[in-house]
C-alpha cells in the first residue's frame, strides 16, 4: 500500500486520510447489503403461502421497518463517505499543489530554462487536478468496490457456490480484458495527454502573439500551428475514447454473459430439483444488480491507467533535485574571484559546440566598478549569472570573500546581491508592494524613500491610486522604463552590498534616461558593481573593463589603454560611435 | 460608438456604426438552452446518438422484465419447482443476456457518436474562440491576462466534451426512458406503480431542491473564481519565479499563490460540502425505491386471501414485478442525478466562455473601400483606454503621414506614442475621430486587407514555437525560400541564421536555442519585410535592445522602411534629425510639428527635449559618491 502513497505523492496524513476514504467507500458498499436483505426476507415471506407456510403481516411490517433503517444507514454512510472522499481529495490536492509550488521555487534556474511556462504551470495544474480526480472518485470508489465484491462473492459461494460460480465466472474474464489491453491503449493515452499538453502550449503562444497573429492575417484556423495542433488533438482524443471504449465495452458485454448463464445454470437445477425457490429467485434477482460494482471498476482501471501519466509528470518535477547549500556561512568582504571557470548550456555528452565559458580567471574587488564587454553572445550575462549561483560551474570556481558559492544556499546567496536586469517581472498587487519585494520587512516610509530615490515619484503620482495603484498582470500597463525604476527602487531597498546591472537597461526608456541614469547613480554608490555593458561610452569611466569574445577573456584594462591597445574593445567602441550617429532619411 | 462625428465630417458615406455588421457570436442564450445550441453543432451525429441511447435505454428494462417472467412462472407451479418449465426459463434467461448485451453494445454506438459530435465541436469552439481573440480590441488581453484566456480553452471548452459526449444522450435516455417505465408501471397494477412513481419523484425532488438553491447556485459561483484567480496566480508565479529569486522573496509571491490554493480549497470543499445531505438523500432513496413499494404491499396484501394459490402467486408475482423494475427505474435516475450535476458545472464554464465570446469584435464594414494611396490621416483622434472614456489616452490628434516619407513620433513615455501606433493597424478603435488610409476610414476597410497595407516592428517581439524559416515567412505565406533568405539578408539576420544548429530549419524556443533581444528584433524586421506592406510602423526603441549589434538594426531599418509610408515611435531625439515630420506629443495632444531643425529653431518641448538628450548621451557610471559625470 505505501506503493499508492508514492504513486500519488502523498504525505503521510493525506495518505491515512485516503484510506479513512477508501474504508468509508468501503462501509457504504456494505450499508446496502441490510436494506436489501430485508427485502429479501419480505419476498420470501410473501411466497410463504404458496410454500405451505403462513404470512405474517407483522413480520412484513417489521421487514419494512429494518429496510427504513437499512436505508437511513446507508444515506449516513453516504454522507460520511462523500464527505471523506471530496474533503480529504481536495485537501489533499491543495497540500500537494502547494509543496509542488514550494518545490519549484527551489529548482535551480537552469530548470526555467528547459522547463516553458506552460509546461510548468500544467504540472502544478492540471496534474494535481489528475491527482484529486484520482482521490475522490477513483482510488476509493475502485478499492471499495474490489473488496466488496470479493465479500459478496465469498457470501455467495457460501451459501450456494454453483449460482455463485455461474455469476461471477465472467468477472475474471473481464478484468483479463482490461488489463492485458492496457499496453494497447496507454499508448493512445499517452499520445493524447502528449498532444494536450503542445495544444496548451500553442494556446498560450497564440494569446501572447495576438499582435502578430493579427498583423499576418494568421486569426482563428489560419494560424495553422494552432489549428493543427487542435485537429490532432481531437483526433487523438477519438482514437483514445474509441480504443478504450472497445475494450471496456467488451469486458461489460462478457460480464453480463452471466446473466444469461446464471438463467442458465438456475434453471437446469431448479428443475433438477437440486435448488430452492429462494436462493434461486434471490440469485437471478442479484444477477443483475451485482455487475454494478464490477463495471464500474472496470471503467475505473483505464482511467487510473490515464491519470498516472499526468501524476508521473509530476513525480519527474519532484524528482528534480533542488540546490542546496550553507545558510549560515558569512563571506569574508566582498571581493569576486573567479577561478578558471568553465561552463556550458549544453551538458550532454554528444555536444561538440565550445563551451560557453572557458578558462576565465578574473578578480573583481570590493567597491570597485567592473564592466564585462563584449559582442553578443561572448557570455556576459552567463558570468554574471555564474557568480549569482544561477548555475554551476562545469569546471573552476567562483569565490566571494573566499567562500566558495558552490557552497552557499543559493537564496542566502542572494541576500549580498542586487540585480538590475531588463526584464522586470512585477506582480498584480500595488506598486508599494512591488517595491516591498526588495525588502519584506521595509516600513512604508522606507519604501517610499526608495521609489523617490529610483525617481519612480514622476510617473507614480500620476497614476490615480498613487503607489497603491493595482498593477494587471505582470504590470503591461507600465512602460519598460518605469518598470527598471520600479526593479532600481527594489535594490535600492535590499541594499546589498553586491551589484550585478545590465547596463541597457539605463536607455531601455529614453525619454526617462536622465532619471534612470540618476536613480543608478544612486543605487551603485560605494557598492561592489558588476556591469554588463552594451553602451561602451558609459562605462569609460570604470576601474576594470572585461572584454570577453567566445567565452573568453580577450583583453581587460582601463579604458584609455584598452583604446589605444587597438584590440577588440577599440573596434567595439568605434562601430557604436558609429551607431549613435545614426538618423533616418540620412 | 463614433457616429456623432462622423456623420457631419461623412455626410454622403455610410458612418462606419451603420456600414458594418457586428461579427459578434451568438451567445445570446444562457443556462441549458446555450449548452444545447452549443451541443447541436454536430446536429445529426447527436441526433443518431440521441435515438440509439433511448433505444438502449429501453431495452436495459429487458433483463429485469425477463427475471420477472422466470420468477413468475417459477411461483405459478410452487411449491413444486420441479414442474417449472425449463425451456421457457432459459429462454428468456438468454433475453435476459440479450438485453444486457444489446443495451450496451447499443449504449457503446451511442457513445461513439457523441464523442465525434463532442471532438468536433470542442475543435470547432476553440478554433471560433481564438478568432474571436484576435477580433477583440487589443487591450483586452491585458486586462483579461493570458492566464484566464487559456483555462477557457484548456479547461472551460474542455469540460463541454462531459456534456456532449454523455450527459446528453444520457438525458436524452432519461427522459424516453421514464415515458416507457410509466407506461410499464402503470399497466399492471395502478396502486404499485403510485408508491414508485412516488419515490422517484421524491427523490429527485430533494434533489432539485438542492441544485436550485441559491447557496448552491453561489457556491458555485465562487468556486469558479477561486479557481480563475489560483490559475492566474499559478501563471504569475512561475513567470516571476527567477525575480523573487533573487529578491530572497520567494515567500513573497509564494505566499499569493499559496492564499489562492487555500481559497480555492475552502471554497471547493464549502460547495461540495454544501451538497452533502441532499445529494447522499437522494442517491439513497433512488436506490431503493423499493421502500416505497414495501408498505403499499403490506397494505395489498392484508386484502388477499391466502388460502387461494392462484390469488397469492398473482399478489406475489406483482410485487415482485415492482421490486425488480424500481431498481431499473433506480439506474435511469442515477444517471439524471449525474447529469444535471456535470450540467450545472458546464454551464458556469459556457458561462465562462461566453463572456469573453460576448466582448464586443472590432466592426467591419459591410461594403469594404479599397485603398490605393498609402497616406495615413488621423483626422481629430480622440481615444481612451477604459470604456467610461474618463481619462483620454489621446485628444484631438490630428496629422498626415504622407506616402513614401517618415513621420516620426516623439515626446515623454506614456504620452500617447504607442498609442497612436496601435490605431493605425487597428489594434483599437478611435473613440472619437477617424484615422483614414488613402482617405478611407480603417473602420471601412475589410481587417485583412488592412493588415496587408501595415506592417509593424514593435519592441515585444514575439516568436512562434516554429522554425526560423516559418516565423519569417509568416509576413507573407505565400513566400518562397528565396525571398526569406533574401529578406533574412536584408534583416542582418541570415548570417547568425545561418550559424544555428538547423539553420533556416531551427525550431525557436527549443532547448539550447539562445537568440538576444537584437536577434529577435532583426527576425521580426525580417517578416516584416517579406510582408512588403506599403505602410510600416515601427518603434525605433527596438534598435537598442542590443547595442552591441544597433548598427546592424539600424541597417535592416533602413532596407524596411525603403519607399514606405513610415510612422515611427522615436525615443531618442538623434534618430529622427533626418525625419521628414517631427510630431511631438504629450498628454495624449499634439503639441509641436515640424522637422528637427525648424523645432529646435523654436523655444518649446522639443528644444527641451534636446537639451536633456544630449545630457544623458554622455553619463558615465561611477560607484563614488557625486562620481557619476555628464561630461
Amino acid at each position: 500500500m505505501p506503493k499508492l502513497q508514492k504513486m500519488l505523492e502523498l504525505s503521510d496524513s493525506g495518505y491515512k486520510d485516503l484510506k479513512k476514504a477508501t474504508f468509508a467507500c468501503t462501509l457504504t458498499n456494505f450499508s446496502t447489503i441490510l436494506p436489501v436483505w430485508a427485502l429479501t426476507l419480505f419476498i420470501t415471506e410473501l411466497i410463504q403461502p404458496l410454500l405451505g407456510g403462513e404470512l405474517s403481516i407483522t413480520k412484513l411490517w417489521l421487514l419494512f421497518a429494518a429496510a427504513v433503517v437499512g436505508t437511513f444507514l446507508n444515506y449516513l454512510c453516504q454522507r460520511n463517505d462523500y464527505e471523506k472522499c471530496y474533503v480529504v481529495a481536495y485537501t489533499q490536492a491543495g497540500h500537494t499543489r502547494i509543496s509542488v509550488a514550494e518545490h519549484i521555487r527551489r529548482l535551480p534556474m537552469s530548470v526555467f530554462n528547459s522547463k516553458d511556462l506552460s509546461e510548468l504551470t500544467t504540472n502544478v495544474m492540471g496534474d494535481v487536478a489528475s491527482s484529486e480526480h484520482v482521490m475522490s472518485h477513483i482510488i476509493p470508489e475502485l478499492i471499495a468496490n474490489i473488496i466488496s465484491i470479493t465479500v459478496i462473492c465469498i457470501l455467495l459461494a457460501i451459501y450456494d457456490w454453483r449460482m455463485a460460480a455461474a455469476i461471477f465466472v465472467t468477472v475474471p474474464v473481464a478484468f483479463g480484458i482490461i488489463i492485458l489491453s492496457r499496453k494497447i491503449y496507454s499508448g493512445s493515452s499517452k499520445k493524447h495527454a502528449a498532444i494536450k499538453l503542445a495544444a496548451s502550449e500553442r494556446v498560450q503562444e497564440y494569446i501572447e502573439g495576438i499582435k502578430v497573429i493579427r498583423a499576418c492575417n494568421m486569426d482563428g484556423e489560419r494560424f495553422s500551428a494552432l489549428e493543427k495542433t487542435l485537429r490532432e488533438m481531437m483526433r487523438l482524443a477519438i482514437n483514445m475514447e474509441v480504443g478504450v471504449g472497445v475494450f471496456v465495452t467488451g469486458a461489460q458485454a462478457i460480464l453480463q454473459c452471466g446473466i444469461g448463464l446464471t438463467a442458465l445454470v438456475g434453471a437446469t437445477l431448479l428443475t433438477g430439483g437440486k435448488i430452492e425457490f429462494v436462493p434461486f429467485m434471490l440469485f437471478l434477482i442479484l444477477a443483475v444488480k451485482i455487475y454494478a460494482p464490477v463495471i464500474s471498476v472496470l471503467t475505473l482501471l483505464p482511467e487510473l491507467f490515464y491519470f498516472q501519466i499526468g501524476i508521473k509528470r509530476m513525480r519527474d518535477l519532484l524528482a528534480i533535485e533542488p540546490m542546496t547549500g550553507d545558510e549560515e556561512k558569512e563571506p569574508d568582504g566582498f571581493d569576486i574571484v573567479c577561478d578558471n571557470v568553465e561552463f556550458s548550456y549544453n551538458k550532454d555528452a554528444s555536444n561538440t559546440e565550445d563551451p560557453t565559458i572557458s578558462s576565465l580567471s578574473v578578480t573583481i574587488p570590493a567597491g570597485s566598478l567592473t564592466a564585462l564587454v563584449g559582442p553578443s553572445g561572448s557570455g556576459k550575462s552567463t558570468v554574471s549569472r555564474l557568480i549569482a549561483r544561477f548555475w554551476d560551474t562545469d569546471a573552476g570556481t567562483i569565490t566571494i570573500g573566499g567562500v566558495d558559492v558552490k557552497t552557499l544556499d543559493p537564496e542566502h546567496l542572494m541576500s549580498y546581491m542586487s540585480f538590475v536586469f531588463q526584464d522586470v517581472v512585477l506582480f498584480g498587487d500595488t506598486i508599494l508592494n512591488n517595491i516591498r519585494i526588495g525588502n519584506m520587512d521595509a516600513t512604508d516610509e522606507q519604501v517610499l524613500a526608495a521609489a523617490k530615490s529610483a525617481r519612480c515619484d514622476d510617473f507614480v503620482n500620476r497614476l490615480p491610486d498613487g503607489y497603491n495603484t493595482l498593477l494587471g498582470e505582470n504590470g503591461a500597463t507600465l512602460s519598460g522604463g518605469e518598470r527598471q525604476r520600479i526593479s532600481i527602487a527594489r535594490a535600492l531597498l535590499k541594499d546589498a552590498p553586491i551589484i550585478l546591472l545590465d547596463e541597457a537597461t539605463a536607455s531601455l526608456d529614453p525619454e526617462n534616461e536622465a532619471s534612470i541614469q540618476q536613480a543608478i547613480s544612486t543605487l551603485i554608490e560605494g557598492k561592489t558593481v558588476l556591469v554588463i555593458a552594451h553602451r561602451l561610452r558609459t562605462i569609460a569611466g570604470a576601474d576594470n573593463i572585461i572584454v570577453l569574445d567566445k567565452g573568453r577573456v580577450a583583453e581587460q584594462g582601463k579604458h584609455d589603454e584598452l583604446i589605444s591597445k587597438g584590440g577588440l574593445y577599440n573596434k567595439l567602441y568605434s562601430l557604436q560611435s558609429e551607431s549613435l550617429g545614426w538618423s533616418v532619411g540620412k | 460608438m463614433t457616429q456623432t462625428k462622423s456623420e457631419t465630417t461623412q455626410a454622403k458615406t455610410p458612418t462606419p456604426a451603420q456600414a458594418s455588421s457586428s461579427r459578434q457570436p451568438k451567445a445570446a442564450k444562457s443556462g441549458t438552452a446555450r449548452l444545447l445550441e452549443l451541443a447541436m453543432t454536430k446536429k445529426a451525429l447527436m441526433c443518431g446518438s440521441m435515438v440509439l441511447s433511448v433505444i438502449a435505454a429501453i431495452i436495459s428494462f429487458a433483463p429485469h422484465l425477463s427475471i420477472y417472467f422466470i420468477i413468475r412462472e417459477v411461483i405459478k407451479v410452487l411449491p413444486n419447482v420441479t414442474n417449472a418449465d425449463a425451456g421457457y426459463i432459459i429462454r428468456w434467461g438468454w433475453i435476459a443476456f440479450g438485453g444486457a448485451l444489446g443495451n450496451i453494445l447499443i449504449y457503446f454506438a451511442a457513445l461513439m457518436l457523441s464523442h465525434l459530435a463532442a471532438f468536433g465541436t470542442l475543435y470547432r469552439l476553440k478554433v471560433d474562440f481564438a478568432s474571436h481573440l484576435a477580433r477583440v480590441p487589443l487591450g483586452f488581453h491585458v486586462i483579461i491576462g493570458s492566464g484566464r484566456l487559456r483555462k477557457i480553452t484548456d479547461e472551460n471548452i474542455e469540460k463541454i466534451e462531459g456534456f456532449i459526449a454523455h450527459q446528453l444522450p444520457d438525458l436524452a435516455a432519461a427522459i424516453a426512458a421514464p415515458v416507457m417505465l410509466f407506461v410499464i408501471l402503470y399497466a399492471v397494477d395502478w396502486r404499485f406503480g403510485l408508491a414508485t412513481t412516488v419515490g422517484i419523484i421524491v427523490g429527485l425532488l430533494i434533489y432539485a431542491s438542492m441544485m436550485s438553491s441559491i447557496d448552491a447556485k453561489n457556491g458555485m459561483v465562487r468556486y469558479q473564481q477561486s479557481l480563475d484567480e489560483m490559475n492566474n496566480a499559478t501563471v504569475e508565479y512561475v513567470r516571476g519565479i527567477s525575480v523573487v529569486k533573487v529578491f530572497n522573496q520567494t515567500v513573497y509571491s509564494f505566499r499569493r499563490l499559496h492564499e489562492s490554493i487555500k481559497n480555492y480549497t475552502t471554497w471547493v470543499i464549502k460547495y461540495t460540502i454544501s451538497m452533502k445531505t441532499s445529494y447522499s438523500a437522494a442517491l439513497a432513496i433512488v436506490q431503493h425505491v423499493f421502500l416505497f413499494i414495501m408498505p403499499v404491499a403490506i397494505l395489498v396484501g392484508m386484502r388477499v386471501d391466502f388460502t387461494d394459490a392462484a390469488a397469492v402467486a398473482q399478489f406475489a408475482s406483482t410485487v415482485l414485478f415492482y421490486l425488480i423494475i424500481s431498481q431499473a427505474a433506480g439506474g435511469v435516475l442515477i444517471k439524471v442525478i449525474y447529469a444535471s450535476g456535470m450540467m450545472m458545472q458546464i454551464t458556469n464554464n459556457v458561462d465562462a466562455m461566453d463572456a469573453i465570446l460576448s466582448e464586443p469584435e472590432l466592426s467591419i464594414a459591410v461594403n469594404p473601400k479599397t485603398v490605393k494611396e498609402h497616406d495615413v490621416v488621423f483626422d481629430a483622434v480622440t481615444f481612451s483606454y477604459d470604456k467610461d472614456k474618463e481619462v483620454e489616452a489621446l485628444s484631438d490628434v490630428s496629422f498626415t503621414a504622407k506616402q513614401g516619407e517618415v513621420t516620426a513620433l516623439v515626446g515623454p513615455s506614456g504620452g500617447g506614442k504607442s498609442t497612436i501606433a496601435h490605431l493605425a493597424p487597428r489594434f483599437f478603435d478611435a473613440t472619437g475621430g477617424a484615422v483614414r488610409i488613402g482617405g478611407a476610414d480603417v473602420r471601412e476597410i475589410d481587417p485583412h486587407t488592412l493588415m496587408d497595407k501595415v506592417s509593424f516592428v514593435f519592441q515585444d517581439v514575439y516568436l512562434f514555437k516554429q522554425s526560423v524559416m516559418d516565423n519569417i515567412r509568416m509576413g507573407d505565406p505565400t513566400a518562397s525560400d528565396e525571398r526569406v533568405y533574401e529578406a533574412a539578408r536584408d534583416a542582418q539576420c541570415h548570417e547568425f541564421i545561418e550559424k544555428l544548429p538547423d539553420g533556416y530549419q531551427t525550431i525557436i524556443g527549443t532547448k539550447g536555442i539562445h537568440l538576444s533581444g537584437g536577434e529577435k528584433q532583426r527576425l521580426a524586421i525580417a517578416r516584416a519585410i517579406v510582408k512588403d506592406a506599403p505602410i510600416v510602423v515601427l518603434d525605433e526603441a527596438t534598435a537598442f535592445s542590443d547595442p552591441e549589434n544597433e548598427h546592424l538594426i539600424q541597417k535592416a531599418f533602413e532596407r524596411l522602411m525603403k519607399n514606405k509610408t513610415v510612422i515611427m515611435i522615436a525615443h531618442r531625439l538623434s534618430t529622427v534629425i533626418g525625419a521628414d515630420r517631427i510630431i511631438v506629443i504629450d498628454g495624449g495632444r499634439v503639441v509641436q510639428t515640424g522637422t528637427h531643425s525648424s523645432l529646435l529653431a523654436q523655444s518649446g518641448r522639443y528644444a527641451d527635449m534636446w537639451n536633456v538628450y544630449t545630457q544623458t548621451s554622455t553619463w558615465k557610471m561611477s560607484t563614488i559618491k557625486g562620481g557619476a559625470q555628464n561630461a
